[in-house]
């Protein structure tokens, strides 16, 4: 059976992360990690194309084992097999290194037709990862896609850039990050499968496993590294008005007026 | 017009280069914005900076005067009919013999779409480190520092890349279109006869944007809005506000996501940077993802409960109060006035 492989990612609750300003490092209030949001509509995508044609859908992550939550909630949403790619060796991987290790994972799950990733993470936010790994695994990448169908053999693809639309025709296999807002309805995990993720577990690969040696992921495989991270105090500068909001209307009035808006 | 030709091979080597996107007849204005502090770093290195655009033809370019002021030293133009619309791996494959062949020192590019599709791509084929969406750029020790805020918090990182040459993309609107008066040397770079122009991509047909494309950048008066709005319906009497004050109307990322708004109107690191004479939030409590996109306004107006808000601690004047109601009387209040 063909297969879409879906890249999915562990981030933490926004609002959760905050600087030690003695030691400039990261204090993370909470472990636990939530379903990247825009990956939920790469799942979403994935499952809609595997009821038209039939595909088998792997939905791989690379993280700690708090990653494993997220994977399982993705095969209630309806994915057919879990992959977690985790190794203390990978922490610390920038956007390079992470494409290296999931492109390396995905080698072994070839033949493949598609790859789908949601647009960016909401926490790094970088949207580098699928443009990554189709230069690495040697396939078309395409991002921002909207629609995705078959024709006559070939995939058509609705992509969206600043200029307007563009209709694609491409054969398989190709990476395509999906646009954050394709979908207005995101279906609920199925109960079913609920209690079925309850007994499997994911498969999971170590670096070892993947022919990676410390030399190309991790800090050590990262071109790009952050040599300081401090949080941006800001200090009350300004006039605070309190009062009833009909006095405060007046006064935002008076002040609009002296910037001749009014 | 008759360009200097210059053979791949042949081309200067350990320069600065930055993505000059030239797309459907226009050339993107973000990439005049990232030679401006490109221009600092590369006349601090004595380096040249040079404008790499790629395109079908020269003709049809209708903002190709501003390309004559602009701040690079060169622009060289790599010109093929098959270049006419992006292709992912055709462009970066063009790129990558470009970087091969001129050994660049950095190379830069917007954070349009296309620049955000290219630059990974081109990092992946090269094996190079890329940081995104930097928003700061400076020398130390002639090493290239880049700085962005990051984990959508009130975080920033510095970073740095150890691989050459140093690649960024660069958050759009964060720095000022500057010109010269000197022109660039302008070159067309001719590719070896057994370089395939070949994609796997079929680009079979174009929908131009119907939306109107919001003036954000440009605007000289915003009025934002932010979750305190509570909803939707909150958030669309911004638009009247807007009408009324000749404004237009900004986001911020979580009401973007929301659907509140459209993403062409999320002002901050992941959408476009602005500096209007007034800026008024409307329920903004101030997340630097925000922030950073509007920090440079010359006069900014809070409205929030929570006084402790970042917003309303950058404000010049703060309103504590629920944001929605006051938005409602001052609606009123306005029309009457007119």
């Amino acid at each position: 059976m063909n297969k879409i492989i879906v890249c999915i990612k562990g981030v933490p609750i926004p609002g959760t992360i905050k600087v030690d300003s003695e030691t400039h490092t990261l204090k993370r209030e909470s472990l636990e990690l939530i379903l990247n949001p825009n990956d939920r509509v790469a799942i979403e995508m994935a499952i809609r194309l595997k009821e038209i044609y039939d595909f088998k859908v792997i939905v791989i992550s690379m993280g700690p084992p708090n990653v494993i939550p997220i994977l399982k909630h993705a095969y209630a949403l309806g994915c057919d097999e879990m992959i977690l790619l985790s190794d203390k060796i990978f922490a610390g991987s920038d956007t390079l290194a992470t494409s290296l290790v999931l492109a390396k994972a995905i080698q072994t799950l070839s033949p493949y037709s598609l790859i789908l990733t949601g647009l960016k993470s909401i926490d790094g936010e970088t949207a580098q990862v699928p443009p990554e790994i189709g230069a690495l695994l040697e396939i078309p990448s395409i991002t921002n896609v909207k629609k995705l169908f078959k024709q006559n053999g070939f995939w058509i693809i609705i992509r969206e850039n600043e200029y307007g639309e563009e209709e694609l025709e491409l054969s398989e296999p190709f990476v395509a990050s999906i646009n954050s807002h394709t979908f207005d309805y995101l279906r609920p995990p199925s109960l079913k499968r609920l209690l079925e993720v309850k007994k499997i577990e994911p498969v999971i690969f170590t670096a070892n496993e993947l022919g990676l040696s410390p030399e190309q992921v991790g800090l050590k495989g990262s071109p790009t590294q952050v040599i300081n991270i401090f949080e941006k105090k800001i200090e009350a500068k300004g006039t605070i008005m309190e009062g009833s909001p009909q006095e405060l209307a007046e006064k935002l009035i008076r002040i609009l007026k002296t910037k001749d808006l009014i | 017009m008759v360009l200097e030709e210059v053979k791949l091979e042949n081309l200067e080597k350990g320069h600065i280069l930055a993505f000059g996107e030239c797309y459907k007849k226009m050339i993107h204005p973000s990439s005049f914005e990232i030679l401006t502090p490109l221009k600092e770093i590369s006349e601090s290195l004595r380096k040249k900076l040079i404008l790499i655009c790629l395109t079908a033809s020269l003709e049809e370019t209708e903002n190709f005067e501003d390309l004559k002021k602009c701040l690079a030293d060169e622009i060289w133009f790599i010109l093929n009919p098959e270049l006419k619309d992006f292709k992912d791996d055709l462009w970066a494959r063009v790129l990558a013999e470009i970087v091969k062949n001129s050994r660049p020192y950095g190379f830069f590019f917007p954070a349009t779409i296309i620049g955000t599709s290219l630059a990974p791509r081109l990092a992946g084929i090269l094996k190079l480190g890329l940081c995104a969406h930097v928003n700061s750029l400076e020398l130390k020790d002639n090493q290239i520092i880049m700085a962005r805020p990051t984990y959508g918090e009130n975080v920033i990182a510095k970073l740095i890349s150890k691989s050459v040459p140093v690649m960024a993309t660069i958050s759009l609107g964060t720095f000022p279109i500057n010109y010269k008066n000197k022109e660039p040397l302008i070159k067309k770079v001719i590719f070896p006869e057994t370089f395939s122009w070949e994609s796997k991509l079929k680009i079979k047909r174009f929908f131009p944007t119907k939306k109107k494309i919001t003036k954000l950048s440009a605007a000289k008066v915003i009025v934002a809005g932010g979750r305190g709005l509570k909803n939707k319906e909150n958030f669309q009497k911004l638009f009247e506000l807007a009408k009324l004050l000749n404004a237009e109307v900004g986001a911020t990322r979580p009401v973007c996501y929301e659907g509140w708004a459209e993403e062409e109107r999320m002002i901050g690191v992941s959408g476009v940077t602005v500096r209007p004479k007034v800026y008024i939030g409307f329920g903004i409590s101030g997340a630097l993802q925000h922030t950073v996109g509007m920090e440079n306004s010359e006069f900014i107006i809070a409205v929030n409960t929570d006084k402790e808000a970042p917003l309303v601690k950058i404000a010049n004047v703060a309103f504590i109060t629920d944001a929605s109601i006051l938005l409602d009387i001052l609606i009123e209040k306005l029309k009457t006035m007119k």
